[in-house]
């Protein structure tokens, strides 16, 4: 019992270093100049090499996963601390954009990450979710909440159209075809009036729960919480809820499924995996988690326009999928984070700032094309006693 | 009568462009297997190039004429030079790093590498964020009096069935060229028989970028004017023109050009309001021909042995 509690506190007190770190880091990086950002980004890359080539990385995921309740919770915690910590408004402000992107490049992440399609159209998944509900909601006069579920099921619709082409197209043709479909949704939402045309459509209400608007600062005595963060903290559920998800989709045969699809699709098909299922099924999965990030954007900034669902922005998650990690859900939501931070961060250098993102891009691919934290080999041990639970990616198996 | 004839030699001006596009991407696909996503901003650096050459000259005052005809051309060649350049840099930055790193790896940096290249023109070139006037290369007389053969549209389509020729001719008369065929069918194979095929790439790079270049002058010539951003759509034109056409194929090339240049000529000119849709309308034809035809018009099936 003794033991398993000093692991259990292990588990959890190494949980804690490592989000305060992180969190430390990514304030400095925000709150700083531009160099510094640099800096700590270059730092925490380092970091996570060193860690590498001296197998430690290996044994941090072992401590956690031991007792990955307990480090869950801790987890947890802490990021309902969050939006309490960040002084800022503006702090918490990016925070929300990053956990939205976050979610997309979760969705993004189970069709380029585990099943490797090259899929160039993420933010068009996340158009169609933000469109529709700023659509029901603000032309039809229907809540957000069901706005948003109706978003989710057009999404998912959308990823499944998308989906059907692929089964048929492999590789570059895929790329080409999602490309297509991204140009071409870009363009729509352009040209259609009664979708807004080139002026978006705008005063999206915001959220309300208990009849506690999110769209306005909550007062109660001395204690001050700003509208933004009521935002976060549906935001922090959400990619809560995906990252188990994931998480659990990545330690199941349907996870196996998607990464065998990935190496070879004909072997797959030779062991029984339904590979026409498997990716619909990605793709479908993929288009509901951008759906729900899509209109809670909409909720949020209380407009939905033109530039954040084009082709730029889907090659902005396509690299925070393929930078963070692919097939790594800790690597991507890190990634998403990270390339939302740079990407605020570089407006302040105004006409500088995509010139300095591209020469980041490409210098991160040179030096570490597997992305910052890269793909997890699955541990099968026997089973034994206080056995590693899946939830963290480690698998019991008698035999 | 003539609003048709008007549109058909848009549709061959539109359609030599993207051609010279598409001829460069399947060039370098097929060699290197790898997408190059950014041979549109390279084509548009040619175009930059040459507006920026032609302001050294003396001769920028008045240009019509013979005389003048010759300097054109050489400002053309000068610029497509320094694009094969260009394309031999960004493959040993971006492509040859990351080549045997999975299939992923070059597309996204050479996006990436797109991206750096767009920003930079337009950083570094004066004025570079404002629209630029092409400089009128081509005396702006026509060959038949009110005729639409104008000496424009002459030189730019000629130009590129030159290239297209000279291309043939190259890739399957001369030795050279018969080592890029065997390099792009199959690169271990053609090492094994003493084809270097470094130095191939290499020879397949300077030719493909000059070839950019050429196309990114004429498109120049064409609009009228140039600006840092149209690398992207003429990018993905000329990518979905290849694919469209049978990657790897240089006849693919040019009927992959030819096709979506009249959809999108057609769509622009015959329906109301349609020069918004006329992209829209390419694009679908491309995702429609890609599920039908996936090999690409006149791409081989490829047959995969278990």
């Amino acid at each position: 019992m003794g033991k398993n509690l000093v692991s259990s506190m292990r588990s959890q007190l190494l949980t804690i270093a490592i989000i305060l770190t992180i969190y430390g880091g990514l304030l400095t990086a925000f709150r700083g100049t531009p160099a510094t950002a640099i800096s700590v980004i270059v730092m925490f890359v380092v970091i996570i090499i060193i860690a590498e080539k001296t197998k430690r990385l290996q044994d941090v995921y072992d401590i956690i996963g031991s007792h990955s309740k307990a480090a869950i919770v801790t987890a947890l915690i802490c990021a309902a601390l969050l939006p309490l910590l960040l002084g800022n408004n503006y702090d918490i402000h990016v925070a929300v954009v990053a956990g939205i992107y976050a979610l997309v490049a979760l969705g993004l992440n189970f069709q380029l990450g585990s099943a490797g399609m090259v899929n160039v159209a993420p933010a068009a998944f996340m158009g169609i979710g933000a469109y529709t509900s700023a659509f029901f909601s603000v032309k039809l006069g229907i809540s957000p909440w069901v706005g948003t579920i109706v978003a989710v099921f057009f999404s998912a619709l959308f990823g499944l159209a998308v989906g059907y082409p692929t089964l048929k197209t492999r590789g570059y043709y895929l790329a080409l075809v999602t490309i297509a479909v991204q140009v071409i949704f870009g363009l729509l939402i352009i040209n259609t009036p009664w979708l807004g045309g080139p002026n978006g459509i705008s005063g999206i209400p915001p959220y309300s729960l208990l009849g506690v608007s999110f769209g306005k600062e909550l007062v109660i005595g001395n204690f001050r919480l700003p509208s933004q963060a009521f935002y976060l903290y549906l935001v922090l559920i959400a990619l809560t809820l995906t990252i188990m998800i994931s998480q659990r989709l990545w330690a199941s045969r349907i996870g196996l499924a998607w990464n065998a699809i990935e190496e070879d699709q004909v072997v797959a098909a030779t062991q029984g995996v339904n590979v026409a299922h498997m990716k619909l099924l990605a793709f479908t999965l993929g288009g509901a988690v951008a759906g729900v990030a899509g209109a809670m954007y909409g909720h949020y900034l209380n407009f939905v326009g033109v530039d954040d669902f084009g082709l730029a922005k889907s090659l902005v998650i396509l690299c925070m999928v393929a930078l963070g990690g692919m097939d790594n859900v800790v690597g991507v939501v890190f990634g998403a984070v990270v390339l939302t931070l740079v990407d605020e961060k570089l407006r302040e250098l105004a006409d500088y700032g995509m010139f300095f993102y591209g020469i980041i891009l490409v210098a991160v691919l040179l030096i570490r094309p597997q992305g910052i934290l890269p793909r997890r080999m699955r541990r099968y041990k026997l089973l034994q006693a206080g056995g590693i639970s899946p939830l963290l990616g480690q698998r019991n198996k008698t035999y | 009568m003539e609003v048709l004839f008007s549109q058909f030699i848009n549709i061959l001006m539109l359609g030599s462009t993207y051609s010279l596009v598409a001829i460069g991407f399947s060039l370098f696909f097929g060699v290197m297997d790898v997408v190059v996503f950014c041979v549109g901003d390279v084509a548009i650096f040619a175009a930059y190039a040459v507006t920026g050459l032609i302001g050294f000259t003396t001769l920028n005052q008045v240009l019509v004429g013979g005389d003048s005809l010759s300097l054109s051309a050489i400002t053309i060649m000068i610029a497509s030079l320094l694009t094969g350049l260009l394309m031999l840099v960004l493959y040993k930055v971006t492509i040859q790093p990351l080549a045997r790193k999975g299939s992923h790896m070059p597309l996204l940096s050479t996006i990436a590498a797109g991206l750096t290249l767009r920003e930079g023109i337009a950083i570094f070139y004066p004025q570079g964020r404002n629209p630029q006037v092409f400089p009128s290369l081509f005396p702006d007389t026509y060959f038949f009096n009110n005729s639409m053969l104008s000496y424009r549209n002459v030189i730019i389509f000629g130009t590129t069935i030159l290239i297209i020729v000279a291309l043939y001719l190259f890739v399957s008369r001369t030795k050279l060229g018969i080592s890029v065929q065997a390099v792009a069918q199959n690169r271990d194979a053609a090492t094994m028989i003493g084809i270097n095929a470094k130095a191939v790439i290499l020879v397949t790079l300077l030719i493909g970028g000059f070839v950019l270049g050429i196309g990114g002058s004429l498109l120049g010539s064409y609009y009228g004017m140039i600006r840092s951003e149209m690398g992207v759509m003429y990018g993905l034109m000329g990518f979905s023109a290849a694919v469209v056409g049978g990657i790897g194929n240089i006849n693919g090339a040019i009927v992959g050009g030819l096709l979506l240049a009249t959809v999108e000529v057609l769509m622009s000119a015959f329906v109301s309001g349609g020069t918004a849709f006329a992209s829209i309308a390419s694009f679908a034809v491309v995702i429609l021909l890609l599920l039908t035809r996936p090999e690409g018009i006149m791409g081989q099936k490829t047959v995969e042995n278990v």
